[in-house]
């Protein structure tokens, strides 16, 4: 006899303690690539597979498209993907997330800036690392700082396009990061010219409502428990060579949301103000109080996304999935609201951005593809995502024989290629060559349930010329599988 | 020293005599007599809050675990301090508030002040304005039991003495004014005569107020902002009514003006945490600034306090401070917070507008302005 009784979870809470709560407390960032399957396990709710692009067979935009070519027959290759994003205008409607400081990312986020900058893309620059790396010095000689990264993308960009945006956590606040960006003498043009933006982090998509958590070394501990981090063990107490920090979650109200980015509008007036958001339940009132204080963009991560030293009760268990993000920058458009909305949260190729500008975001931010994208070497399908990937010796040994270099650059390049092609041939079979021209008359759900629930056509029923249902839906909600 | 006078305006010659020749500009008389000025400003000032008025001079902290937080994109400077790190003032405005509820509590006026020393790592942007320095004194002080009126009786009060003790010095201002007049068109700064004691009381207006009269002036002239980008090599900020006025707005208006004037009620967004929302006009603050006329712009930053622990906290979060490092400032405000209002007034730039300066720099004999290298 069987029993699905959890004794292992259980027996490995008993011998682990704390470390069994989190799964990718070893690495952090390789590790966590491995975040994503733990929502297919036993899957519970519905994501951007559940909805699928339903092309036309009369497509009058073709027509108009062919007159503007001066009478030729388009192709997929005449899909316009510029756009403005939140202050920016951009080659392509995807955002490189704002990624921080783990060493595998931080390794290789320079190249990733010259891509971005290369491709004319909105690069983004998550938390800490300044403290961790250095501002403009390396405090590790092996691995980039931030400017390191931030000059990257400025020394490729292409005239016109991109941007940079730039979070700063507690501890990048204690050492004023944004007040040193803004009166850096190496930034100014940048800033003048408005390629900056400074991102308020709101939340992160596998965490929402849970303050920051990282593993650092013991002399690390002992700085951060100075500043009022909580550190667990106490390294007062226990000597050991890595340690928990754990930082509050910032705390919100309508009113201090508002005020905070009418703050910075005002201290900073020549840079852009994003907002980083989670998957939370009040996401709606969160982009209507933001766009009410002049936000330029807000960024939502669904809980698929921002996997890295999350709990695996709040992987499984927290937050909206992306699709339902996505329902509420539906309900955000339909009022009208016309804030630049990025979504992320496992998006990894060009459908699922087709289908994501369909429910009326207006760009997808990509974090962890460009992180496996940009260590692809040879055999690393053999390692990267695989259990034992967490034993330092095999990640140093990879190291060894690949370290980062200029290889990453064509490799992230390669993926965004495959993904930028895939968005053009899908945009095209709907017969549009603009962006703004995609909408929900172009995509259907597979189950009624999603269907209604998100106001969408389903896949087997309710095809109008309008787009909207044309029959009846009696059918009860349907069971999610 | 002669052949400066035409050039003066030209900020990268000034700044090259600085950086070349510091004692040949500091030896100039003329920079002796704006040095002199300094030094009766300072005394006027000092008699009339000390023999006038009642406060009481403290020696302020120069560096500490927090400063205020308050100052819009200007860069805060760390000092290890035996392993902690502590700030160097940008302002010491959170430790005057505590002393003068401790002057109070302990039986004395409850009336304090500072020449305060403050750094200010000033975003490079303010080079060209004329008037940021990054090294600068704020004779900083702070009323118990009064609001934003009552500092602004105190400031109107205190900038008359010192119009009343200049206009005794006319003969030390005219040959600075000599030596500068024909920068001041370039420089925005309207010409002068001699000093005249301004009448009382100072013009007041609402912050609103004051955007609607630059709009109009501006949809009047609409010339107006061009100006401003090609006089100070900027690009201009929108005027909104919900933000702090970009200088060059400040700028217009003070040029706008041949006496000081004050503009009070700030929108929330604009200050500190410290500045006191009104209860009955919410996203208001119970602040005020003291502009000096002829283009010269602010002197004067000041406000009724924040002083309830649970508005304060608040306040804090909208600006992402960590509630941690304010410890010791939340507890005195849970066990003592009580009204208090105050100002802080820029000393150079009171001397560089009595004394017609074109750059604030030329107030001090070691400016330090931002991004440029001198002793």
């Amino acid at each position: 006899m069987s029993t699905d009784y959890p004794f292992e979870e259980i027996i490995e809470r008993a011998r682990k303690g704390r470390d069994a709560i989190y799964p990718y407390k070893d690495e952090i960032s390789r590790f966590s690539v491995f975040g994503a399957d733990l929502h297919t396990q036993s899957r519970r709710f519905h994501t951007l597979d559940d909805i699928l692009i339903t092309a036309p067979q009369f497509t009058p935009h073709r027509l108009e498209k062919a007159y503007d070519l001066v009478f030729r027959e388009p192709f997929f290759r005449d899909v316009d993907l510029t756009r403005e994003i939140g202050g920016f205008k951009t080659k392509l409607p995807i955002v490189q997330s704002s990624m921080g400081s783990p060493e595998d990312w931080n390794a290789v986020a320079p190249y990733s800036a010259k891509v971005c900058a290369k491709k004319g893309m909105i690069y983004g620059i998550g938390e800490n690392v300044a403290a961790t790396w250095g501002y403009d010095e390396r405090t590790d000689p092996s691995q980039p700082c931030l400017m390191d990264r931030i000059l990257s993308y400025f020394e490729h960009k292409i005239d016109g396009y991109g941007g940079v945006v730039i979070q700063q956590n507690e501890e990048d606040a204690q050492n004023e990061l944004w007040n040193r960006i803004y009166s850096d003498k190496r930034l100014t043009p940048y800033i003048e010219e408005g390629l900056i933006a400074f991102e308020i982090k709101g939340g992160q998509g596998a965490k929402s409502g849970i303050g920051g958590e990282k593993i650092v070394d013991r002399d690390t501990a002992l700085r951060l428990q100075d500043k009022g981090y909580i550190i667990h063990p106490d390294p007062q107490e226990v000597d050991q060579s890595v340690y928990e920090r754990h930082s509050a979650a910032d705390i919100f109200t309508e009113e201090i949301l508002k005020n905070r980015i009418l703050k910075l509008r005002n201290d900073y007036p020549r840079v852009r103000i994003w907002l980083k958001t989670g998957p939370y339940r009040d996401l709606l009132s969160v982009i209507r109080v933001a766009t009410e204080a002049g936000i330029d963009a807000v960024s939502i991560d669904g809980k698929e996304g921002g996997t890295g030293m999350s709990p695996t009760a709040a992987l499984q268990h927290l937050g909206l999935p992306t699709l339902a993000c996505l329902n509420a920058v539906r309900d955000a458009r339909a009022e009208g609201i016309e804030t630049s909305i990025i979504i992320s949260g496992r998006i990894h190729d060009g459908s699922q951005i087709v289908k994501a500008l369909a429910l009326g975001a207006d760009a997808a931010a990509m974090g962890r593809p460009f992180l496996i994208a940009a260590n692809a070497y040879p055999l690393s399908k053999l390692f990267i995502g695989k259990e034992f990937y967490k034993f330092k010796w095999i990640k140093k040994l990879a190291r060894m024989i690949y370290p980062p270099s200029e290889r990453s650059e064509k490799l992230i390049e390669n993926f965004l290629e495959t993904v930028e092609l895939e968005i053009q041939l899908l945009i095209s079979s709907l017969g549009k060559y603009d962006l703004s021209l995609v909408s929900d008359e172009d995509i259907a759900a597979t189950s009624i349930g999603l269907a209604q629930a998100m106001n969408l056509k389903h896949l087997y029923g309710g095809f109008s010329s309008s787009g909207n249902i044309d029959r009846p839906l009696i059918q009860p909600l349907d069971q999610l599988e | 020293m002669a052949q400066l006078s035409n050039k003066v305006t030209k900020k990268s010659d000034f700044m090259k005599e600085l950086q070349d020749d510091i004692f040949k500009v500091i030896s100039d008389p003329v920079f002796q007599s704006v040095y002199e000025v300094y030094d009766r400003i300072s005394q006027s000032m000092r008699s009339y809050l000390t023999d006038e008025t009642d406060f009481l001079e403290f020696k302020p902290p120069l560096i500490g675990p927090v400063t205020d937080p308050g100052t819009r994109g200007a860069k805060q400077t760390e000092i290890d301090f035996y392993g902690k790190d502590y700030k160097f003032m940008s302002s010491a405005i959170l430790y005057k508030q505590l002393l003068a509820i401790s002057r109070q509590e302990a039986g004395f006026p409850g009336r304090i002040y500072f020449f305060a020393d403050n750094l200010r790592m000033e975003p490079l942007e303010t080079a060209n304005t004329d008037r940021h320095l990054a090294e600068f004194i704020q004779v900083d002080l702070e009323i118990v039991d009064a609001d934003h009126f009552d500092a602004m009786e105190i400031a109107e009060g205190l900038v008359r003495q010192v119009y009343k003790d200049m206009t005794e010095s006319q003969e030390l201002l005219t040959p600075i004014w000599d030596r500068f007049r024909d920068s001041w068109p370039e420089r925005g700064l309207a010409p002068r005569k001699e000093l005249k004691v301004p009448t009382k009381p100072f013009k007041r207006y609402e912050f609103s107020e004051a955007v609607g009269l630059l709009q109009s002036h501006i949809d009047e002239h609409p010339d107006v902002i061009p100006e401003i980008e090609s006089r100070f090599g900027i690009k201009a900020n929108d005027l909104r009514p919900d933000m702090e006025l970009a200088w060059e707005y400040e700028w217009l208006l003070s040029s706008l003006h041949d006496e000081p004037f004050f503009i009070h009620d700030y929108p929330r967004g604009a200050r500190g945490f410290y500045d006191r929302e009104y209860d009955d006009k919410p996203g208001y603050l119970m602040d005020f600034d003291l502009i000096f006329p002829h283009g010269y712009g602010e002197a004067i930053s000041g406000a009724a306090r924040e002083f309830d622990h649970r508005r304060v906290i608040p306040r804090m979060k909208e600006s992402g401070e960590s509630l941690q490092k304010y410890k010791w400032y939340l507890s005195f405000l849970q066990q003592h917070g009580r009204p208090t209002a105050g100002f802080g007034i820029g000393l150079e730039r009171t001397v560089r507008y009595f004394c017609g300066l074109p750059k604030i720099m030329m107030a001090l004999p070691y400016p330090k302005v931002p991004g440029v290298f001198s002793p």
